[in-house]
């Protein structure tokens, strides 16, 4: 059972897909009836990943759950799955996000719900399985398997640019991963495995890239670029931002979440776990560049986000100010750092879900998002305004709520970094960030909630019914609980980002996928 | 060598191995019974001959499976000029199954547009005993023999709407270019021949194995370096690489579309065996750079790479600007030669029989895969198109996606899987392909072939975009899909998945078991 509990958790979605096949050839079914069984499928899914919670005890230190055969013997490709405390989080953030952006789709989704459903549980299964795969053409297959449903579900359900979005999303994301398979058949032909814990094995013991190739690291270089590169698009990274605004804004809400809360998150999961530890010694080399790339995002979508006039667009583009934290924390090397990005990616699906789920509930009921046609909000709707604004402070970063925990410990450990000099200057703009992140949040918060009702329309409006407030609740209690009490969260991640961290500095240290000792002098961020 | 020195001096009986050749006399057999029967049954009982066809295509299946499982004779027979391997059995297998999928598809086809279906169906079968000979042929008499029975029977099938001018343009375009080419490919042939005359005395040989045992005592090499680029452009022609792709786009646009099907599955892996054959065993490799092996083997090496390049270029470029489904469907068929062409790269480059045979199985792989996904596109595209072949255009597509979802979404997933994505065939088979590629060290070779696949994606998603994400606005009523083409359907598409999930089988089956036949010899 413990071993093929991951693979249980990838084949519940696809089983709810063919359930709902099988249900549309019923005599007696109706559209409503999809509905319900993906979001029983879906909820089953998020009980069966909560088993995870058992190997708690383990902290996560190795691999858990590890299943491992072979899948393809000419190549000697493995069905490698595993999870530690990089990817336990993600995949619960995947499990629960699917099933409330499900419900908020309960009623914007009028067309065509059978493949929208059948997609959605597709693309679960998909994401949960890039955070769970430890061989990387079974990686690499996930990774690319994600983009097949979303494309659809942006190009059939979006907004009016749709078709547009749909394909500049898929175009950029598809030549990303396929350099990144270039570069994964490249380790193969030298390791001749495509199983991540073999060829980490071979590296720890000085069967390096630059070791095979005498010494030279160009070869090196170009394999952390093509794997880089696959994940500085999905991040995204500035300057490979561009396909986003377009992709997040036509996407529908459920999308739009499914998009910023998890899809993004691969881009960076895929960065700790492959970059750093396949190429730790180019990892430090290009450091600082990386570090300057995230500081322009993390302004320039700051200083983008406050123009634009478009509720959605501003949630976009402060995606990319906010992942440009999460990348700038991790190639801080610190444990502050690295914890920190870890942490705020589960932020930045948490509050940046719950916002486009909230710019989903305005868009169904005025089918605009325009600031200027808002304002007043709070008369009209009092319950969506209170969630509008905790979920805006959150995003934020006001101590008590998670955003802060995340941002101070990436500013604390891009302080504390040894890998840049005057690692103060980047956190002071790293800083502002944070400052742009409260004005343009706040501005666009005065505009449509607060102030006068100037616009009749917004008078009338309704307020949240209960399956919309049902579905922000978890997604509130987790802002408070990870902005008072993110020990829990932290203590299971920590091995693993240790051992992360110790590979990347430490190179030549460690025999095999172990944790080294923490240092005992060490300050840990769970004070 | 000593053998054919032998044939010469001492008059020997003739080497016949009848059941060497089980699986062609089948085809042939099933043939003739069909164009026997077609002759004296009634009009009505015509559907017969399909069934017929398709009998004696599973029968021959049946007949190789046997020859690869429990084979214990001798593995070449008729004084070399049949050879038994597993290259061999690989592309019999992909042509009797685009052979049956054929039939399938062209059954409720060929009576609805009033074709004469006897007709049709025994010259398929000649056609697909064409692919066979020129899969088993060790020789290059028998290769190109088979090659013109393949050809012969296609153009008539090309033009087989005799009323349709289209079809007649094509038919026509590929008989001028075709027999244009086969005359390259049998110059080439008499040039190698009279090149591996030796000063020994010995007459010159066609038996490929026996070629590359003279190519460095050969009388006249510049002969040998001239009869070998003829040879490569008669190829290159048959499986459409760049630049003898021209006529690949109206042939296929004009020909009826389950000829089309056939035409770019088969006679292209066909071609690919003997192609295969010819240049990797005639001209193989060798660690002696300066000697005429060495010279011979690295001018056809370098003229592929260059080929594989321009053909992958040319055909997904040109596939973006198409506005007719069954034109982008060509262009693609060229870029995929090209893909399979990196394969042959690696599969040439290396001495090593354990390389070889990888590299050998990938493209065999890679050719099933490709037949697979496209067999199965054109089968839909034959439904859509309607009798006459008159909707083919992307326009034609416009919103179908949610009027006929079964057929769009299994459309789709051909498309998906002709771009590479993963779980379908098409990922596999890129990705044997492309390992082999980079085992023999061909990096920028590989890291071009993926961004043409970068650039594939851009015109296999617009069919789809253009299915599902437009909006119909004319009128749409669904085409009756015949329980034959069903069968097909559920063929391709489980072939699809099983292919791309558990890729193991096969590739084992395709890859040479030892003791390698081609190896020692």
């Amino acid at each position: 059972m413990q071993q093929y509990l991951l693979t249980i958790l990838i084949l519940t979605p696809v089983a709810g897909m063919l359930a709902l096949v099988g249900h549309s050839f019923a005599p007696y079914k109706r559209e409503t009836h999809y509905r319900w069984i993906t979001l029983g499928f879906s909820v089953i899914t998020f009980a069966v990943s909560l088993l995870l919670l058992q190997a708690a005890h383990t902290n996560f230190s190795s691999f858990q759950f590890e299943q491992n055969v072979s899948w393809i013997n000419a190549i000697s490709a493995r069905y490698h799955l595993g999870v530690d405390g990089l990817s336990l989080w993600l995949v619960l953030l995947t499990t629960l996000l699917v099933p409330i952006s499900i419900l908020s789709s309960w009623t914007s989704i009028d067309k065509r719900e059978l493949s929208f459903y059948a997609f959605m549980l597709i693309l679960e299964s998909a994401m949960i399985g890039v955070f769970v795969s430890l061989d990387l053409l079974i990686f690499y297959l996930f990774f690319e398997a994600s983009l097949v449903p979303m494309f659809f579900l942006i190009g059939i359900w979006g907004g009016e640019r749709r078709i547009y979005a749909a394909v500049k999303f898929f175009i950029y994301t598809a030549v990303g991963s396929l350099l990144m398979l270039a570069g994964i058949i490249v380790l193969y032909v030298f390791y001749q495995t495509f199983d991540y814990t073999v060829i980490l094995g071979a590296m720890r013991s000085g069967q390096t890239i630059s070791a095979l190739t005498k010494g030279n690291q160009t070869l090196e270089f170009w394999l952390f670029l093509a794997f880089a590169f696959a994940f500085f698009i999905k991040v995204p990274l500035w300057p490979f931002h561009t396909w986003l605004p377009d992709a997040h804004t036509e996407a529908p809400t459920a999308g739009s979440v499914i998009l910023a809360g998890i899809l993004l998150k691969m881009g960076t999961y895929g960065l700790m776990r492959f970059n750093l530890t396949l190429f730790p010694s180019i990892s430090r080399i290009m450091a600082p560049y990386i570090i300057i790339l995230a500081i322009i995002g993390i302004i320039y979508g700051a200083l983008v986000a406050m123009v634009q006039p478009d509720v959605k667009r501003l949630v976009a583009y402060s995606s990319v100010s906010h992942m440009g934290f999460v990348v700038l924390g991790m190639f801080s090397f610190t444990e502050w750092g690295m914890q920190g990005s870890l942490y705020q990616m589960l932020n930045h699906g948490v509050s940046t879900g719950a916002l486009f789920l909230i710019v989903g509930m305005i868009y169904e009921r005025r089918h605009t998002r325009e600031i200027s046609e808002f304002g007043g909000l709070s008369m009209s709707m009092p319950v969506f305004s209170t969630f509008f604004v905790i979920a805006s402070l959150s995003s934020i970063g006001l101590p008590f709520l998670n955003g802060f925990i995340g941002e101070f410990l990436i500013m604390l450990g891009t302080w504390m970094t040894e890998i840049i000099r005057y690692a103060w200057i980047a956190t002071m703009l790293a800083g502002t960030g944070v400052i742009l992140s409260a004005v343009y949040l706040l501005w666009m918060l005065q505009r449509v909630v607060f102030g006068p009702l100037k616009n009749e329309k917004n008078a009338r409006l309704t307020d949240l019914n209960y399956r919309e407030i049902g579905l922000l609740i978890p997604l509130l209690i987790l802002m408070l609980l990870m902005g008072v009490y993110p020990r829990p969260f932290l203590d299971l991640s920590r091995a693993s980002v240790e051992t992360v961290r110790s590979r990347v500095l430490h190179t030549e240290s460690g025999g095999s996928y172990t944790v080294e000792r923490l240092n005992p002098q060490g300050v840990s961020p769970n004070r | 060598m000593n053998l054919s020195l032998a044939l010469q001096i001492q008059n020997v009986s003739p080497d016949v191995n009848l059941l060497l050749i089980l699986p062609e006399l089948i085809v042939c057999t099933a043939g003739v019974i069909v164009m026997m029967v077609d002759a004296f049954a009634r009009p009505r009982q015509r559907w017969m001959t399909g069934g017929l066809a398709l009998v004696g295509l599973v029968a021959a299946m049946a007949a190789s499976f046997w020859m690869w499982s429990g084979w214990a004779g001798p593995r070449e027979a008729f004084h070399g000029m049949i050879v038994l391997d597993e290259l061999r059995l690989g592309f019999t297998f992909i042509a009797l199954l685009v052979s049956a999928l054929t039939v399938l598809v062209s059954m409720v086809w060929v009576e609805g547009e009033n074709l004469p279906a006897g007709e049709f169906h025994s010259l398929l079968l000649f056609a697909t005993s064409g692919m066979m000979l020129m899969a088993s042929g060790g020789d290059l008499v028998i290769i190109f023999l088979g090659l013109e029975i393949l050809s012969i029977a296609t153009y008539v099938m090309a033009g087989f709407r005799r009323t349709d001018l289209r079809s007649n343009e094509s038919s026509l375009k590929y008989f001028i270019l075709g027999s244009f080419s086969s005359a390259f490919l049998l110059y080439g042939i008499a040039l190698v021949y009279g090149a591996t005359a030796t000063r020994t005395g010995l007459a010159g040989t066609t038996n490929i194995a026996e070629i590359a045992n003279r190519l460095d005592v050969s009388l006249y090499p510049p002969l040998l370096f001239a009869g070998a680029a003829m040879m490569l452009v008669g190829f290159g022609f048959k499986i459409a690489t760049a630049p003898f792709h021209v006529w690949t786009p109206d042939v296929y646009e004009g020909a009826p579309t389950p000829v089309t099907a056939f035409m770019a599955a088969g006679p292209k892996a066909a071609g690919f065996a003997s192609f295969l054959r010819v240049f990797v065993f005639g001209f193989p490799f060798v660690a002696t750079v300066a000697s005429v092996q060495g010279q011979i083997h690295a001018a056809w090496l370098g003229a592929l790479v260059v080929l594989a390049i321009i053909t992958m270029t040319i055909g997904n470029v040109g596939a973006i600007v198409q506005n007719n489904v069954k034109r982008m469907l060509a262009y693609s068929s060229i870029a995929h030669a090209g893909y399979a062409l990196v394969g042959f790269v690696a599969a040439g480059a290396t001495g090593d029989p354990v390389f070889k045979s990888e590299a050998l199985s990938s493209v065999a792989f890679y050719m099933l895969t490709y037949a697979v996904m496209n067999l199965g596109a054109f089968a839909v595209v034959t439904l859509i198109a309607r009798s006459g072949d008159r909707r083919t255009d992307f326009e034609d597509y416009n919103g179908i996606g949610f009027q006929s979802p079964g057929l769009a979404f299994t459309l789709s997933l051909f498309m998906l899987s002709l771009l590479g994505l993963p779980l379908t065939a098409g990922f596999m088979g890129k990705i044997m392909v492309f390992r082999a590629a980079l085992n023999a060290g061909y990096y920028s070779l590989v890291v071009i072939a993926v961004l043409n696949t970068a650039i594939s994606a851009y015109y296999y998603l617009r069919l789809i975009i253009v299915m599902f994400f437009r909006e119909r606005t004319t009128s749409w009523s669904a085409p009756r899909v015949p329980a034959s083409v069903i069968v097909v359907l559920i063929i391709t598409v489980l072939g699809v998945f099983y292919l791309g999930l558990f890729p193991n089988r096969v590739l084992d089956a395709f890859k040479t078991r030892p003791p390698a036949v081609m190896a020692t010899r």
